[in-house]
């Protein structure tokens, strides 16, 4: 039986809607365990349902969802299509979760290439599917190009490599048993992947766009008092926070709050103000302020629009100019008039009046989304990283949860973390194991 | 000139030889099998055994399908062990150490008495194919032969040479001829050939060794047979013996090494690096300060023995130094010297699946001509070629055996599509569905393909009817529940665990890590004397359930791209989708189906995702 496919089926970009489309026998299921709407039990088809996807625990997506019945679908298998906000972190997070819940990530073309298997489209139409698949799978390849070059890709062909090492011993172990010793090999196989392990949970962990999604995006709020920061705040986390009260002389700590937008979860620190005593310079606020902004993805650096520039706003610029990568000059108070000079990457708001705060959030994500990660070139590397890390690390803690695992499922399931795992370096030979082998071992009769 | 007819003629009766002709013999072929010498036939030229890792998982295929192997390994067998019996089911093989005099001398009492089989001693120099696509086999005596069909299992004796040191004579294994011309017709006909070589090492008098240094190896008492057939348990007749290189073996090696025709470059064929001599091993593993070595009994009327792990082309006196450095062999006496063998094989890749060349229609290989090593590995093939000859001859669609049917299966796929560079050894590593190709449940795999090409006899079909019976009485009485009664209670305390809420089967108690099927039959008394080997099949089936059941899915995943088959005259270099690589790899390799076409190496995901589209159009469009 054909496994679930999953793929993002919209372009990828920033639409108003983007669709996450299953194909496969399983399709309905897979949506019914992470789908919350009415009448779940009894999805008839064709029917448009309004729910809640459940992203992780606690937190939740609105979305619709639409079941077709094989024949009846694009692909001519059953077909589940949740059609989300747009925004491309979303509809990977939505895909992350599908997968997690059971599919396998499509191949190139795979939907269109069943639906001709299934007759849903006519001869003529072959020519074109295979361009698709062609495109795609170039596609594919100049970004996992690219990923061979990076940092991320050496740790898992790293990984790779290792669980290939061990597999060689094992193999060994087991065409070869003359030749080993066969507890010393199991001690010393468990604790080599137990290590591997938890590198492929910080790979998972530090992969960028992995970061963003899981760990959301870093906001810092910064500016000297009495520019509205709070309120920026607040209208931010669309709530009211209570107000901390400013003890002169006291070291504040850092308040940090979340909000998710566009299925991004936004980490909002306020720095606490920076105070215009005479010596700002030698203030603590100046040291807390760099350090925000340095560990920040993105620096808010709020002004009051009704005012010139102060002193203290020049020295916090030129503070930013040395230590942020992103800032945004949020001019508040725009409900009175400008005073303040036109700044270049500005974005005028009324906390007070709430205005342009969605057009500010919309801001703060596209900087970071668009800036750090190349969405056009990366994201389908990205897509499969996903997948199929995520893929990976499920069964390694499925061979380190098993108590008494003789060695031949012991290799049998490292054998399958390592293919997995060559779906994004390439390396999936078995030959390369025969090859192993032997280079490392001294066999023979 | 006098001509003979045939069905078929098998030319060869090694192991792969053997096979062949009792199948085709078997099957109702009048077949003729052709050897050099009558005294070769199943000659087990390198090490005195049968079976091993992986090699035990073919044995018992053979034997499945209806092939001789296992039934003369066990008639013949002097010790019989279980490898690998704490490493899980996959990977437990038998293997037996053979009477080597005897194992010949029984197989060819067999041979002589198939009625449909004539042996016949003499060296085939030529083969050519009639205009009515017959061949006509003409021996060095300038007897000729017709048949529909021919199968070639020539060993390592095409163009061979034997390499001692300095001294290279072109003669076949063992000293026995070799076949000097028959490479030649071979090429004739357009079949790309290789060069191979392979080596064996030294024989040595058993009263001159010093047993009481070595470690005594001995048989197992509580194994039956190889065979289903068998019905007498296999009685351990003789020791292996463990000993050692000293750094001393080493030294004498590194100072000789110009001597070394494997090192020095004499010996242009490639060797198999499962099986390095042992300068290899000292060169390429200089760390190591001793190598493990066997000394095994060759058969029970000589005094010759088997050094395991010391093959070497060492000139013959350094041999004697060598072996003199060795732990309990400081005064052995050499019978036979070590030597290195080169020969030539073909390029297996021009083979399709069934073993027949692809560019001739009838005329099939098996064995060491295909690239392979070993006696099982060439047994396997023989076996496979033969019933393909047979249903050949009776224009029946040939059998192909699936990856996932069992390692003969695997073991053709890998050379025909991937080809080799080297001897081709069976590995379990290399087959993927290993859980599934156990040894234990071979017979249970592929008695029924056996069956159907007419190979598996009345009584073994009996015994196999018989014997899935049983085990479907087992899954039945484990399918029954279990009281919550003192004795479970026992049974769970035994792990520190509460009794379970509900009752549960007997099949869910094999599930936990301190109970199996024989625990719970002392407990309980189910299976009063149900053979014991019975009841492993059925607890490793409910032991590895979940396992089981993750290799079977792959195979539907498999299987899905086997079933779709490529039309034989596909033109993918016409093919603009594919890229040029894939085309050119496609068009030499031809495979059977999709599931082929992926594995050859060079062939994207993304080009069998083409493929298939260009493949079912162009089979919807006939």
């Amino acid at each position: 039986m054909e496994k679930c496919i999953a793929a993002i089926a919209t372009p990828l970009g920033t639409g108003a809607v983007a669709i996450v489309r299953l194909s496969g026998k399983d399709s309905l299921k897979i949506a019914q365990s992470i789908f919350i709407s009415k009448n779940m039990q009894d999805v008839q088809p064709r029917h448009m349902y309004f729910g809640r996807l459940c992203l992780e625990e606690n937190v939740f997506e609105q979305c619709l969802m639409v079941y077709f019945k094989a024949p009846f679908s694009y692909t001519g298998q059953d077909v589940v299509e949740f059609q989300i906000h747009g925004g491309v972190l979303l509809a990977q997070k939505v895909l992350e979760r599908v997968l997690q819940a059971g599919a396998v990530l499509a191949e190139p073309g795979e939907f269109s290439k069943r639906a001709f298997l299934n007759g849903k489209i006519t001869l003529d139409k072959a020519e074109a599917i295979i361009g698709e698949i062609n495109a795609e799978s170039e596609g594919e390849l100049v970004s996992s190009l690219q990923v061979t070059n990076g940092a991320l890709a050496q740790r898992i062909l790293s990984v790779q490599e290792s669980l290939k090492t061990i597999l060689a011993e094992l193999e060994v172990g087991m065409d070869y048993p003359d030749e080993t010793e066969e507890t010393k090999l199991k001690t010393n196989v468990f604790s080599r992947l137990k290590k591997l392990s938890g590198e492929l949970e910080e790979i998972l962990e530090n992969s960028k766009s992995a970061k963003y999604l899981s760990d959301g995006i870093n906001v810092a709020l910064v500016g000297r008092t009495n520019v509205g920061k709070s309120s920026i705040m607040n209208a931010l986390l669309g709530k009211e926070r209570a107000i901390v009260t400013d003890i002169q002389g006291t070291t504040r700590d850092q308040i940090v709050e979340s909000f998710s937008f566009d299925g991004v979860k936004f980490n909002l620190t306020d720095t606490a103000g920076i105070r215009d005593t005479e010596d700002f310079v030698e203030s603590l606020g100046i040291e807390k302020s760099k350090q925000s902004a340095k560990a920040a993805d993105v620096v808010l650096f709020v002004l009051d629009g009704s005012e010139p520039m102060s002193e203290d706003d020049k020295q916090i610029e030129k503070l930013l100019q040395q230590s942020a990568k992103n800032v945004v000059y949020v001019i508040n108070k725009t409900d009175k008039k400008r005073l303040l000079p036109k700044k270049d990457n500005e974005i005028e708001v009324s906390a007070l009046q709430n205005k342009n705060i969605s057009a500010l959030k919309e801001k703060i994500k596209k900087l970071v989304i668009e800036k750090e990660i190349d969405f056009n070139k990366l994201v389908i590397t990205n897509q499969r990283q996903f997948g199929i890390l995520q893929e990976a690390e499920n069964v390694m803690q499925e061979v380190l949860k098993e108590q008494m695992p003789s060695l031949d499922i012991v290799a049998m399931q490292i054998k399958k973390i390592w293919q997995i795992l060559g779906k994004i370096t390439g390396n999936t030979e078995n030959e390369d194991i025969i090859d192993l082998i032997f280079s490392k071992f001294c066999l023979g009769k | 000139m006098r001509m003979e007819n045939f069905d078929s003629i098998v030319v060869g009766a090694g192991h792969a030889g053997c096979e062949a002709a009792l199948a085709l013999a078997r099957t109702g072929n009048r077949t003729l099998l052709l050897t050099i010498s009558l005294d070769a036939i199943a000659f087990l030229a390198c090490n005195p055994s049968i079976g091993g890792t992986a090699k035990g998982q073919l044995v018992a295929e053979i034997d499945a399908l209806g092939g001789q192997m296992g039934i003369n390994a066990d008639q013949t067998a002097l010790q019989i062990r279980m490898l690998n019996r704490g490493k899980g089911p996959a990977v437990q093989s038998l293997r037996v150490q053979a009477d080597k005099n005897e194992y010949h001398s029984q197989m060819k009492k067999v041979l002589e008495s198939e009625p449909n089989l004539f042996v016949r001693q003499g060296e085939v120099d030529k083969i050519e194919i009639a205009d009515d696509g017959y061949k006509i086999i003409t021996t060095h005596l300038g007897l000729q032969y017709r048949a529909k069909s021919v199968v070639f299992a020539t060993g390592v004796y095409l163009k061979s040479d034997i390499i001692i040191g300095h001294t290279r004579q072109f003669i076949g294994p063992n000293g026995f001829k070799n076949s000097a011309t028959l490479s030649d017709s071979l090429a004739a006909l357009g079949i790309k050939l290789l060069r191979f070589k392979t080596g064996t090492p030294v024989r040595i008098h058993a009263r001159s060794v010093d047993f009481s240094q070595m470690e005594v190896q001995k048989g197992e008492e509580d194994i039956l047979s190889f065979s289903t057939m068998t019905e007498k348990k296999v009685e351990n007749r003789a020791e292996c013996y463990l000993t050692y290189t000293t750094p001393q073996t080493h030294q004498i090696i590194r100072d000789n090494l110009d001597k070394a025709p494997a090192i020095s470059g004499e010996i242009k064929g490639v060797g198999p690096r499962y099986c390095p001599s042992i300068e290899t091993k000292v060169v390429r593993f200089a760390d190591r300060d001793r190598h493990q070595l066997f000394l095994e009994p060759e058969a029970l009327d000589t005094k010759e023995m088997y050094l395991q792990g010391f093959s070497t082309s060492m000139p013959a006196d350094l041999q004697l130094e060598m072996v003199h450095s060795v732990i309990g062999l400081e005064k052995a006496e050499i019978m036979r010297d070590a030597y290195a063998i080169e020969y030539d094989c073909i390029d297996p890749t021009q083979l399709r699946p069934t073993l027949e060349l692809k560019t001739i229609d009838g005329l099939f290989f098996a064995g060491q001509i295909n690239g392979t090593s070993g006696y099982e590995e060439a047994a396997a093939q023989g076996i496979v070629a033969g019933i393909n000859a047979s249903l050949y001859n009776q224009n029946k669609p040939q059998l192909v055996l699936k990856r996932s049917d069992g390692y003969i299966g695997v073991l053709i796929d890998d050379i025909v599509t991937k080809g080799t560079n080297e001897p081709y050894r069976m590995m379990t590593s290399r087959a993927e569905y290993r859980l599934l190709l156990r040894q234990d449940n071979a017979d249970l795999r592929l008695t029924e393909i056996g069956r159907r090409v007419g190979l598996v006899s009345d009584e073994r079909w009996e015994k196999y009817c018989q014997k899935c019976e049983k085990i479907k009485k087992i899954e039945e009485i484990l399918s029954q529940k279990v009281k919550l009664d003192e004795k479970l209670e026992t049974l769970f305390a035994e792990n520190s665990e509460p009794l379970p809420k509900e009752n549960p089967h007997f099949a869910d108690l094999l599930k936990r890590n301190n109970l199996d099927i024989f625990k719970i039959d002392q407990a309980y008394h189910l299976f009063g004397d149900f053979d014991k080997r019975l009841l492993e099949i059925v607890n490793t089936k409910c032991k590895y359930e979940g396992y089981l059941k993750q290799q079977q899915d792959e195979i539907d995943k498999m299987l899905a791209n086997e079933s779709v088959e490529i039309p034989e005259n596909f033109d993918y270099m016409s093919i603009k989708g594919l890229r040029v690589e894939a085309r050119e790899k496609l068009s030499q390799i031809r495979p059977l189906n999709l599931g082929q076409a992926s594995r050859i190496s060079g062939v994207s995901p993304a080009d069998i995702s083409i493929l298939s589209i260009l493949v079912k159009k162009a089979n919807s469009s006939k």
